[in-house]
Protein backbone atom coordinates (compact mmCIF):
# COMPACT_ATOMS: atom_id res chain seq x y z
CA UNK A 1 0.00 0.00 0.00
CA UNK A 2 1.10 3.36 -1.20
CA UNK A 3 1.54 6.20 1.24
CA UNK A 4 -1.14 8.54 -0.41
CA UNK A 5 -3.68 5.65 -0.33
CA UNK A 6 -2.83 5.49 3.77
CA UNK A 7 -3.06 9.29 3.71
CA UNK A 8 -6.51 9.10 2.46
CA UNK A 9 -7.73 6.53 3.84
CA UNK A 10 -6.62 8.04 7.29
CA UNK A 11 -8.23 11.54 6.28
CA UNK A 12 -11.31 9.64 5.76
CA UNK A 13 -11.66 8.58 9.07
CA UNK A 14 -10.72 11.93 10.88
CA UNK A 15 -13.90 13.37 8.64
CA UNK A 16 -16.26 10.65 10.14
CA UNK A 17 -14.81 10.87 12.96
CA UNK A 18 -15.32 14.72 13.14
CA UNK A 19 -19.02 14.46 11.61
CA UNK A 20 -20.22 11.27 12.62
CA UNK A 21 -18.96 9.05 15.14
CA UNK A 22 -17.59 11.47 17.81
CA UNK A 23 -18.98 11.82 21.54
CA UNK A 24 -21.54 14.46 20.85
CA UNK A 25 -23.48 11.68 18.81
CA UNK A 26 -22.77 9.32 21.22
CA UNK A 27 -24.50 11.22 23.45
CA UNK A 28 -27.50 11.98 21.92
CA UNK A 29 -28.19 8.44 20.98
CA UNK A 30 -27.72 7.24 24.42
CA UNK A 31 -30.61 10.34 25.35
CA UNK A 32 -32.71 8.08 23.67
CA UNK A 33 -31.87 4.69 24.78
CA UNK A 34 -31.86 5.73 28.11
CA UNK A 35 -35.28 6.86 27.81
CA UNK A 36 -36.40 3.44 26.45
CA UNK A 37 -34.34 2.02 29.14
CA UNK A 38 -36.53 3.89 32.18
CA UNK A 39 -39.71 3.50 30.51
CA UNK A 40 -39.22 -0.55 30.62
CA UNK A 41 -37.85 -0.58 33.96
CA UNK A 42 -40.32 1.74 35.17
CA UNK A 43 -42.93 -1.35 33.59
CA UNK A 44 -41.37 -4.24 34.60
CA UNK A 45 -39.97 -3.39 37.92
CA UNK A 46 -42.99 -1.45 39.60
CA UNK A 47 -46.55 -2.61 40.81
CA UNK A 48 -47.40 1.23 39.68
CA UNK A 49 -47.00 0.62 35.96
CA UNK A 50 -47.44 -3.04 35.21
CA UNK A 51 -50.37 -2.54 32.47
CA UNK A 52 -48.66 -0.14 30.30
CA UNK A 53 -46.59 -2.05 26.97
CA UNK A 54 -43.18 -1.81 27.35
CA UNK A 55 -41.48 -0.04 23.99
CA UNK A 56 -40.84 -3.97 22.63
CA UNK A 57 -44.30 -4.62 22.75
CA UNK A 58 -45.12 -1.62 20.74
CA UNK A 59 -42.44 -1.95 18.22
CA UNK A 60 -44.12 -5.84 17.99
CA UNK A 61 -47.52 -3.48 17.43
CA UNK A 62 -45.86 -2.09 14.48
CA UNK A 63 -45.80 -5.27 12.31
CA UNK A 64 -49.63 -5.88 13.23
CA UNK A 65 -50.75 -2.57 11.56
CA UNK A 66 -53.01 -2.31 8.74
CA UNK A 67 -51.22 0.15 6.46
CA UNK A 68 -54.11 0.90 4.44
CA UNK A 69 -56.40 2.07 7.20
CA UNK A 70 -53.46 3.61 9.18
CA UNK A 71 -52.87 5.63 6.52
CA UNK A 72 -56.51 6.77 5.90
CA UNK A 73 -56.74 7.90 9.41
CA UNK A 74 -53.33 9.96 9.06
CA UNK A 75 -54.75 11.52 5.42
CA UNK A 76 -57.89 12.62 7.53
CA UNK A 77 -56.11 14.41 10.52
CA UNK A 78 -53.42 15.65 8.17
CA UNK A 79 -56.34 17.18 5.61
CA UNK A 80 -58.27 18.61 9.28
CA UNK A 81 -55.02 20.12 10.03
CA UNK A 82 -54.24 21.95 6.75
CA UNK A 83 -57.95 23.36 6.65
CA UNK A 84 -57.76 24.96 10.14
CA UNK A 85 -54.17 25.95 9.83
CA UNK A 86 -54.72 27.18 6.49
CA UNK A 87 -58.15 29.11 7.65
CA UNK A 88 -56.29 30.83 10.67
CA UNK A 89 -53.55 32.10 8.50
CA UNK A 90 -56.05 33.27 5.40
CA UNK A 91 -58.36 34.81 8.53
CA UNK A 92 -55.52 35.36 11.56
CA UNK A 93 -52.59 37.01 9.26
CA UNK A 94 -54.94 39.86 8.12
CA UNK A 95 -56.17 40.64 11.44
CA UNK A 96 -53.02 40.65 13.15
CA UNK A 97 -51.48 42.94 10.00
CA UNK A 98 -54.54 45.36 10.88
CA UNK A 99 -53.82 45.12 14.55
CA UNK A 100 -49.98 46.07 14.44
CA UNK A 101 -50.29 49.08 11.51
CA UNK A 102 -53.64 50.79 12.35
CA UNK A 103 -54.23 51.99 15.45
CA UNK A 104 -57.96 52.37 14.33
CA UNK A 105 -58.20 49.11 13.73
CA UNK A 106 -56.13 48.30 17.40
CA UNK A 107 -58.61 49.76 19.20
CA UNK A 108 -61.45 48.16 17.13
CA UNK A 109 -60.01 44.84 17.15
CA UNK A 110 -57.56 44.58 20.38
CA UNK A 111 -59.87 44.35 23.00
CA UNK A 112 -62.06 41.75 21.72
CA UNK A 113 -59.18 39.47 20.55
CA UNK A 114 -57.38 40.04 24.02
CA UNK A 115 -61.06 39.16 25.92
CA UNK A 116 -61.74 36.04 23.93
CA UNK A 117 -58.23 35.09 23.77
CA UNK A 118 -57.77 33.66 27.23
CA UNK A 119 -60.42 31.12 27.29
CA UNK A 120 -58.28 27.23 26.20
CA UNK A 121 -59.68 26.52 22.69
CA UNK A 122 -60.56 23.34 24.23
CA UNK A 123 -63.74 24.45 26.30
CA UNK A 124 -65.08 25.70 23.16
CA UNK A 125 -66.20 22.03 22.26
CA UNK A 126 -69.64 22.10 23.93
CA UNK A 127 -70.15 25.44 21.69
CA UNK A 128 -69.33 24.42 18.53
CA UNK A 129 -71.94 21.79 18.30
CA UNK A 130 -74.40 24.86 17.80
CA UNK A 131 -71.94 26.57 15.40
CA UNK A 132 -72.15 24.05 13.04
CA UNK A 133 -74.76 20.52 12.09
CA UNK A 134 -71.95 18.77 9.97
CA UNK A 135 -68.95 17.07 12.17
CA UNK A 136 -66.67 17.68 9.95
CA UNK A 137 -66.93 21.35 9.90
CA UNK A 138 -66.60 21.30 13.90
CA UNK A 139 -63.81 19.38 13.73
CA UNK A 140 -62.39 21.96 10.73
CA UNK A 141 -63.09 24.85 13.19
CA UNK A 142 -61.84 23.67 16.37
CA UNK A 143 -58.68 23.09 14.65
CA UNK A 144 -59.13 26.66 13.21
CA UNK A 145 -59.80 28.27 16.19
CA UNK A 146 -56.28 26.63 17.25
CA UNK A 147 -54.25 28.37 15.31
CA UNK A 148 -56.22 31.74 14.97
CA UNK A 149 -54.87 33.48 18.25
CA UNK A 150 -51.47 32.58 17.63
CA UNK A 151 -50.88 33.44 14.33
CA UNK A 152 -53.17 36.86 14.96
CA UNK A 153 -50.93 37.51 18.19
CA UNK A 154 -47.33 37.10 16.73
CA UNK A 155 -48.14 39.01 13.28
CA UNK A 156 -49.55 41.80 15.23
CA UNK A 157 -46.31 41.56 17.87
CA UNK A 158 -43.97 41.05 14.83
CA UNK A 159 -45.10 44.13 13.53
CA UNK A 160 -45.29 46.31 16.62
CA UNK A 161 -41.65 45.74 17.48
CA UNK A 162 -40.06 45.95 13.95
CA UNK A 163 -37.19 48.68 15.07
CA UNK A 164 -37.84 52.12 14.73
CA UNK A 165 -34.84 52.98 12.73
CA UNK A 166 -36.03 50.87 9.76
CA UNK A 167 -39.27 52.93 8.96
CA UNK A 168 -37.52 55.53 9.77
CA UNK A 169 -34.93 55.09 6.91
CA UNK A 170 -37.47 54.18 4.55
CA UNK A 171 -39.71 56.82 5.29
CA UNK A 172 -37.20 58.84 4.15
CA UNK A 173 -35.89 57.42 1.00
CA UNK A 174 -39.77 58.51 -0.10
CA UNK A 175 -41.55 55.04 0.56
CA UNK A 176 -45.28 55.30 0.43
CA UNK A 177 -47.72 53.58 2.81
CA UNK A 178 -48.45 50.45 1.09
CA UNK A 179 -44.76 49.75 0.04
CA UNK A 180 -44.26 50.01 4.21
CA UNK A 181 -46.10 48.04 4.65
CA UNK A 182 -45.01 45.21 1.43
CA UNK A 183 -41.75 46.32 1.61
CA UNK A 184 -40.57 47.31 5.41
CA UNK A 185 -43.06 46.06 8.26
CA UNK A 186 -43.74 42.62 6.69
CA UNK A 187 -39.96 41.62 6.08
CA UNK A 188 -38.82 42.88 9.13
CA UNK A 189 -41.66 41.11 10.84
CA UNK A 190 -41.20 38.14 9.38
CA UNK A 191 -39.41 35.57 11.66
CA UNK A 192 -42.16 36.49 14.39
CA UNK A 193 -44.87 35.66 11.97
CA UNK A 194 -43.46 32.43 11.58
CA UNK A 195 -42.64 31.62 14.85
CA UNK A 196 -46.61 32.21 15.07
CA UNK A 197 -47.40 29.54 12.34
CA UNK A 198 -45.03 27.17 14.27
CA UNK A 199 -46.92 27.69 17.46
CA UNK A 200 -50.04 27.18 15.24
CA UNK A 201 -49.37 23.95 13.63
CA UNK A 202 -48.43 22.69 16.89
CA UNK A 203 -51.53 24.33 18.42
CA UNK A 204 -54.07 22.73 15.55
CA UNK A 205 -52.38 19.28 16.17
CA UNK A 206 -53.44 19.29 20.00
CA UNK A 207 -56.87 20.43 18.61
CA UNK A 208 -57.58 17.93 16.03
CA UNK A 209 -56.94 15.00 18.08
CA UNK A 210 -58.91 15.97 21.11
CA UNK A 211 -61.79 16.90 18.74
CA UNK A 212 -61.66 13.09 16.78
CA UNK A 213 -61.72 11.50 19.63
CA UNK A 214 -64.90 13.43 20.83
CA UNK A 215 -66.29 12.85 17.36
CA UNK A 216 -66.26 9.48 16.54
CA UNK A 217 -65.33 10.49 12.80
CA UNK A 218 -62.48 9.38 12.15
CA UNK A 219 -58.62 10.02 12.11
CA UNK A 220 -55.90 9.69 14.24
CA UNK A 221 -57.71 10.59 17.49
CA UNK A 222 -60.48 8.30 16.92
CA UNK A 223 -57.98 5.76 16.32
CA UNK A 224 -55.86 6.09 19.37
CA UNK A 225 -59.10 6.75 20.91
CA UNK A 226 -60.49 2.93 19.81
CA UNK A 227 -58.08 1.20 20.44
CA UNK A 228 -58.13 2.57 24.34
CA UNK A 229 -61.44 1.40 24.21
CA UNK A 230 -60.67 -2.24 22.89
CA UNK A 231 -57.42 -2.16 25.74
CA UNK A 232 -55.44 -2.90 22.96
CA UNK A 233 -52.34 -0.01 24.31
CA UNK A 234 -49.44 -1.16 22.23
CA UNK A 235 -51.47 0.44 19.31
CA UNK A 236 -52.38 3.34 21.56
CA UNK A 237 -48.45 4.15 22.19
CA UNK A 238 -48.27 3.56 18.64
CA UNK A 239 -50.81 5.98 17.70
CA UNK A 240 -49.38 8.60 20.27
CA UNK A 241 -46.01 8.15 18.49
CA UNK A 242 -47.46 8.60 14.84
CA UNK A 243 -49.53 11.68 16.09
CA UNK A 244 -46.09 13.26 17.30
CA UNK A 245 -44.62 12.52 14.11
CA UNK A 246 -47.36 14.50 12.38
CA UNK A 247 -46.56 17.33 14.26
CA UNK A 248 -43.27 17.31 13.96
CA UNK A 249 -43.09 16.86 10.15
CA UNK A 250 -45.71 19.81 10.48
CA UNK A 251 -43.07 21.94 12.49
CA UNK A 252 -40.26 21.18 9.91
CA UNK A 253 -42.59 21.97 7.02
CA UNK A 254 -42.77 25.43 8.40
CA UNK A 255 -39.08 25.86 8.92
CA UNK A 256 -38.24 24.51 5.73
CA UNK A 257 -40.94 27.07 4.47
CA UNK A 258 -39.56 30.31 6.55
CA UNK A 259 -35.29 29.44 5.66
CA UNK A 260 -37.12 30.13 1.81
CA UNK A 261 -38.77 33.31 2.83
CA UNK A 262 -35.51 34.54 5.00
CA UNK A 263 -33.04 33.19 3.23
CA UNK A 264 -31.23 36.71 4.93
CA UNK A 265 -31.26 34.44 8.31
CA UNK A 266 -29.71 31.56 7.73
CA UNK A 267 -26.27 32.61 5.66
CA UNK A 268 -24.10 31.20 7.95
CA UNK B 1 -29.54 67.93 -10.14
CA UNK B 2 -30.19 71.16 -8.72
CA UNK B 3 -27.31 73.55 -7.81
CA UNK B 4 -26.72 71.98 -3.87
CA UNK B 5 -23.24 73.92 -3.69
CA UNK B 6 -25.87 76.38 -2.00
CA UNK B 7 -28.59 74.74 -0.43
CA UNK B 8 -29.32 73.08 2.66
CA UNK B 9 -28.63 75.68 5.41
CA UNK B 10 -30.16 74.52 8.30
CA UNK B 11 -32.11 77.00 11.34
CA UNK B 12 -32.82 76.25 14.02
CA UNK B 13 -34.72 79.26 15.64
CA UNK B 14 -36.02 79.06 19.64
CA UNK B 15 -36.52 75.30 19.69
CA UNK B 16 -38.02 74.02 22.47
CA UNK B 17 -38.26 70.16 22.84
CA UNK B 18 -39.53 68.25 25.57
CA UNK B 19 -40.22 64.52 26.40
CA UNK B 20 -43.16 63.54 28.65
CA UNK B 21 -43.63 60.65 30.29
CA UNK B 22 -46.42 59.28 32.61
CA UNK B 23 -45.36 62.15 35.52
CA UNK B 24 -42.66 63.90 34.29
CA UNK B 25 -41.79 66.04 31.03
CA UNK B 26 -38.28 65.95 30.77
CA UNK B 27 -36.99 69.84 28.40
CA UNK B 28 -34.43 68.40 25.84
CA UNK B 29 -33.80 71.12 23.83
CA UNK B 30 -34.60 74.75 25.54
CA UNK B 31 -34.69 77.75 22.68
CA UNK B 32 -31.95 76.41 21.18
CA UNK B 33 -31.17 78.84 18.09
CA UNK B 34 -28.02 77.98 15.62
CA UNK B 35 -27.23 78.28 12.02
CA UNK B 36 -25.71 74.76 10.18
CA UNK B 37 -24.28 76.84 6.87
CA UNK B 38 -24.77 75.30 3.78
CA UNK B 39 -22.11 72.70 2.28
CA UNK B 40 -20.33 72.54 5.01
CA UNK B 41 -19.17 70.28 7.41
CA UNK B 42 -20.85 70.85 11.26
CA UNK B 43 -20.00 68.63 13.93
CA UNK B 44 -22.43 68.63 16.82
CA UNK B 45 -20.62 67.44 20.02
CA UNK B 46 -21.78 67.50 23.87
CA UNK B 47 -21.80 65.45 26.60
CA UNK B 48 -23.86 61.98 26.15
CA UNK B 49 -27.34 62.17 26.90
CA UNK B 50 -27.54 66.34 25.85
CA UNK B 51 -30.44 65.57 23.19
CA UNK B 52 -27.77 65.37 20.60
CA UNK B 53 -30.27 62.99 18.72
CA UNK B 54 -33.02 64.75 19.12
CA UNK B 55 -31.65 67.71 16.93
CA UNK B 56 -30.85 64.78 14.49
CA UNK B 57 -34.74 63.63 14.55
CA UNK B 58 -36.04 67.09 14.12
CA UNK B 59 -33.90 67.96 11.24
CA UNK B 60 -34.64 64.75 9.45
CA UNK B 61 -38.52 65.14 10.11
CA UNK B 62 -39.05 62.06 12.82
CA UNK B 63 -39.80 64.99 15.31
CA UNK B 64 -41.70 67.95 15.62
CA UNK B 65 -40.49 70.93 17.44
CA UNK B 66 -43.26 72.10 20.88
CA UNK B 67 -41.85 75.49 20.18
CA UNK B 68 -39.80 77.46 17.72
CA UNK B 69 -38.85 76.47 14.30
CA UNK B 70 -36.60 74.54 12.38
CA UNK B 71 -36.10 75.72 8.68
CA UNK B 72 -34.06 74.39 6.09
CA UNK B 73 -33.21 77.35 3.49
CA UNK B 74 -35.74 79.48 4.92
CA UNK B 75 -38.98 76.81 4.71
CA UNK B 76 -39.78 74.67 8.06
CA UNK B 77 -39.64 70.96 8.19
CA UNK B 78 -42.75 69.01 7.68
CA UNK B 79 -41.84 65.46 7.65
CA UNK B 80 -38.86 63.01 6.90
CA UNK B 81 -37.70 63.68 2.67
CA UNK B 82 -35.30 62.03 0.52
CA UNK B 83 -33.34 65.87 0.45
CA UNK B 84 -32.46 65.01 4.77
CA UNK B 85 -31.10 61.64 5.42
CA UNK B 86 -30.13 59.98 8.38
CA UNK B 87 -27.13 57.42 8.84
CA UNK B 88 -27.73 56.19 12.37
CA UNK B 89 -26.01 55.09 15.69
CA UNK B 90 -25.36 51.53 15.09
CA UNK B 91 -26.90 50.15 11.66
CA UNK B 92 -30.16 50.48 10.33
CA UNK B 93 -29.57 48.55 6.98
CA UNK B 94 -32.66 46.30 5.90
CA UNK B 95 -31.18 42.88 7.09
CA UNK B 96 -33.19 41.31 4.31
CA UNK B 97 -32.02 42.93 1.67
CA UNK B 98 -28.13 42.50 -0.22
CA UNK B 99 -25.71 45.27 0.53
CA UNK B 100 -26.73 45.87 -3.10
CA UNK B 101 -30.54 46.22 -2.86
CA UNK B 102 -30.02 48.17 0.28
CA UNK B 103 -28.27 51.02 -1.24
CA UNK B 104 -31.25 50.75 -4.61
CA UNK B 105 -33.76 51.25 -2.45
CA UNK B 106 -33.59 54.37 -2.22
CA UNK B 107 -33.97 55.09 -5.95
CA UNK B 108 -36.21 52.20 -6.49
CA UNK B 109 -38.77 53.95 -4.11
CA UNK B 110 -39.29 56.95 -5.91
CA UNK B 111 -38.33 55.85 -9.18
CA UNK B 112 -35.79 59.23 -9.74
CA UNK B 113 -33.68 57.57 -11.89
CA UNK B 114 -34.45 54.08 -14.50
CA UNK B 115 -32.89 50.84 -12.72
CA UNK B 116 -29.83 50.85 -14.91
CA UNK B 117 -28.63 54.26 -13.68
CA UNK B 118 -29.36 53.24 -10.29
CA UNK B 119 -27.03 49.78 -10.42
CA UNK B 120 -24.28 52.12 -11.93
CA UNK B 121 -24.63 54.03 -9.41
CA UNK B 122 -25.08 51.73 -6.65
CA UNK B 123 -22.00 49.73 -8.12
CA UNK B 124 -19.82 52.76 -8.33
CA UNK B 125 -20.50 54.19 -4.47
CA UNK B 126 -19.83 50.38 -3.04
CA UNK B 127 -16.57 50.49 -5.08
CA UNK B 128 -15.69 53.76 -3.71
CA UNK B 129 -15.93 52.94 0.24
CA UNK B 130 -14.17 49.33 -0.98
CA UNK B 131 -17.14 46.70 -0.81
CA UNK B 132 -17.16 45.84 -4.27
CA UNK B 133 -16.76 41.85 -3.16
CA UNK B 134 -19.59 42.58 -1.21
CA UNK B 135 -22.27 43.38 -3.17
CA UNK B 136 -24.19 40.28 -2.24
CA UNK B 137 -23.75 39.70 0.70
CA UNK B 138 -26.71 40.30 3.55
CA UNK B 139 -25.64 42.91 6.46
CA UNK B 140 -25.04 39.86 8.64
CA UNK B 141 -22.25 38.61 6.88
CA UNK B 142 -20.64 41.82 7.21
CA UNK B 143 -18.28 43.66 9.46
CA UNK B 144 -19.45 46.32 11.98
CA UNK B 145 -16.97 49.19 9.95
CA UNK B 146 -18.22 47.40 6.28
CA UNK B 147 -22.34 48.14 7.45
CA UNK B 148 -21.61 51.50 8.31
CA UNK B 149 -19.55 51.94 4.94
CA UNK B 150 -22.72 50.61 3.03
CA UNK B 151 -25.02 53.01 4.79
CA UNK B 152 -23.06 55.93 4.24
CA UNK B 153 -23.41 54.52 0.44
CA UNK B 154 -27.49 53.96 1.12
CA UNK B 155 -27.66 57.66 2.04
CA UNK B 156 -24.98 59.14 -0.61
CA UNK B 157 -26.46 58.04 -3.99
CA UNK B 158 -29.81 59.87 -3.18
CA UNK B 159 -27.82 62.81 -3.50
CA UNK B 160 -29.35 64.50 -0.13
CA UNK B 161 -28.67 68.56 0.30
CA UNK B 162 -28.32 67.48 4.21
CA UNK B 163 -26.26 64.44 5.28
CA UNK B 164 -27.11 63.83 8.89
CA UNK B 165 -24.49 61.49 11.12
CA UNK B 166 -25.70 60.07 14.26
CA UNK B 167 -22.82 58.93 15.80
CA UNK B 168 -22.39 56.58 12.94
CA UNK B 169 -19.07 55.49 14.10
CA UNK B 170 -19.88 54.71 17.73
CA UNK B 171 -19.05 51.12 18.86
CA UNK B 172 -16.42 50.88 16.18
CA UNK B 173 -12.67 49.71 17.01
CA UNK B 174 -10.05 52.32 17.04
CA UNK B 175 -8.70 51.35 13.68
CA UNK B 176 -11.35 50.79 11.74
CA UNK B 177 -13.18 54.62 13.24
CA UNK B 178 -9.90 56.02 11.85
CA UNK B 179 -10.21 54.71 8.37
CA UNK B 180 -14.10 54.92 8.49
CA UNK B 181 -13.08 59.00 8.97
CA UNK B 182 -11.17 58.76 6.11
CA UNK B 183 -13.53 56.87 4.20
CA UNK B 184 -16.06 59.67 4.85
CA UNK B 185 -13.72 62.94 4.53
CA UNK B 186 -13.03 61.46 0.90
CA UNK B 187 -16.85 61.19 0.26
CA UNK B 188 -17.31 64.85 1.84
CA UNK B 189 -15.00 66.28 0.06
CA UNK B 190 -16.15 64.77 -3.20
CA UNK B 191 -19.93 66.17 -2.44
CA UNK B 192 -19.78 69.67 -1.10
CA UNK B 193 -23.16 68.99 0.15
CA UNK B 194 -23.83 70.13 3.80
CA UNK B 195 -23.35 68.03 6.11
CA UNK B 196 -24.04 67.26 9.99
CA UNK B 197 -21.99 64.73 12.14
CA UNK B 198 -22.74 64.20 15.91
CA UNK B 199 -20.21 62.64 18.44
CA UNK B 200 -18.78 62.74 21.87
CA UNK B 201 -15.24 62.21 20.60
CA UNK B 202 -13.18 65.56 20.38
CA UNK B 203 -10.50 64.01 18.24
CA UNK B 204 -13.08 62.92 16.01
CA UNK B 205 -15.15 66.06 15.82
CA UNK B 206 -11.78 68.42 15.10
CA UNK B 207 -10.09 65.72 12.75
CA UNK B 208 -13.52 65.89 11.14
CA UNK B 209 -15.19 69.55 11.34
CA UNK B 210 -15.17 72.98 9.40
CA UNK B 211 -17.38 74.33 12.03
CA UNK B 212 -18.15 72.75 15.38
CA UNK B 213 -20.94 73.46 17.47
CA UNK B 214 -20.59 72.39 20.94
CA UNK B 215 -23.63 71.53 23.67
CA UNK B 216 -24.66 72.64 27.07
CA UNK B 217 -25.73 69.76 29.41
CA UNK B 218 -29.51 68.64 28.95
CA UNK B 219 -31.83 71.01 28.40
CA UNK B 220 -29.72 71.64 25.73
CA UNK B 221 -28.19 75.28 24.24
CA UNK B 222 -25.42 76.31 22.30
CA UNK B 223 -22.76 76.70 24.56
CA UNK B 224 -20.13 78.26 21.34
CA UNK B 225 -19.11 77.61 18.01
CA UNK B 226 -15.84 77.01 16.60
CA UNK B 227 -14.43 77.14 12.99
CA UNK B 228 -12.11 75.00 12.62
CA UNK B 229 -9.33 76.16 10.17
CA UNK B 230 -7.39 73.20 9.18
CA UNK B 231 -6.15 72.67 6.15
CA UNK B 232 -8.21 70.35 3.33
CA UNK B 233 -8.03 67.66 2.49
CA UNK B 234 -7.93 66.46 5.81
CA UNK B 235 -5.19 63.92 6.11
CA UNK B 236 -4.33 62.02 9.56
CA UNK B 237 -0.84 63.94 9.91
CA UNK B 238 -3.28 66.95 10.88
CA UNK B 239 -3.50 65.38 14.20
CA UNK B 240 0.06 66.28 14.42
CA UNK B 241 -0.13 70.29 14.05
CA UNK B 242 0.20 72.39 16.14
CA UNK B 243 -3.47 73.84 15.17
CA UNK B 244 -5.13 70.88 15.74
CA UNK B 245 -3.50 70.59 19.35
CA UNK B 246 -4.49 74.37 20.01
CA UNK B 247 -8.02 73.91 18.73
CA UNK B 248 -8.31 70.32 20.82
CA UNK B 249 -7.17 72.02 24.15
CA UNK B 250 -9.70 74.82 23.57
CA UNK B 251 -12.50 72.36 23.00
CA UNK B 252 -11.64 70.47 26.35
CA UNK B 253 -11.95 73.40 27.78
CA UNK B 254 -15.04 74.67 27.01
CA UNK B 255 -16.07 70.99 27.62
CA UNK B 256 -14.54 70.72 31.22
CA UNK B 257 -16.53 73.64 32.17
CA UNK B 258 -19.76 72.58 30.88
CA UNK B 259 -18.65 68.90 32.60
CA UNK B 260 -18.16 70.44 36.03
CA UNK B 261 -21.62 72.44 35.64
CA UNK B 262 -23.42 69.29 34.57
CA UNK B 263 -21.95 67.42 37.60
CA UNK B 264 -22.62 70.02 40.15
CA UNK B 265 -25.88 70.47 39.48
CA UNK B 266 -26.77 66.66 38.88
CA UNK B 267 -25.55 65.36 42.88
CA UNK B 268 -29.31 64.78 42.75
CA UNK B 269 -29.10 62.96 39.56
CA UNK B 270 -25.98 60.61 40.36
CA UNK B 271 -28.21 59.24 43.59
CA UNK B 272 -31.76 58.93 40.67
CA UNK B 273 -28.83 56.82 38.51
CA UNK B 274 -27.59 54.89 41.12
CA UNK B 275 -31.24 53.43 42.72
CA UNK B 276 -31.89 53.10 38.53
CA UNK B 277 -29.33 50.16 37.70
CA UNK B 278 -30.27 48.96 41.10
CA UNK B 279 -33.99 48.03 40.29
Amino acid sequence: MSASTLNTTSNLWKQVRKTVANWTTVRRIMSVLLFLLAWTILVQFTGQFHQIPTPAAVFAALFQLKLGVIFTEIFRSFLRVLCGFLLGLLIGFPIGVAIGYSRIANYLLFPAVEMVRPIPPIAWIPLTVLFFINIESQIVFLTFYGAFFPIVYNTMGGISEVDIRLPRAAMSFGINRMGMLWKIILPAAMPQIFTGMKVAIGITWLMVVAAEMIASKGGLGYWVWYHHTVMEYPMVILGMGIIGLCGALCSVGIDVIGSHFMKWRNIF
Amino acid sequence: MVDSNHKGEVVFENVTRAVQTKKTETIILDHCSFVIESGKLTVLIGPSGCGKTTIINLIAGYEKPDRGKVLIDGKPVAGPDRERLVVFQETALFPWLTCYDNVMFGPLATKVMTREEAHEQTVNLLEKVGLRDFLYKYPMQLSGGMMRRAELARALINRPTVMLMDEPFRGLDAMTRELMQEYYLRLVEESHGTHLFVTSEIEEAIFLADRLIIMTNKPSRVKHTLDIDLPRPRIASVLRSKRYIELKSLTLEILHEEAVKASRASGKADIAIESGLRT
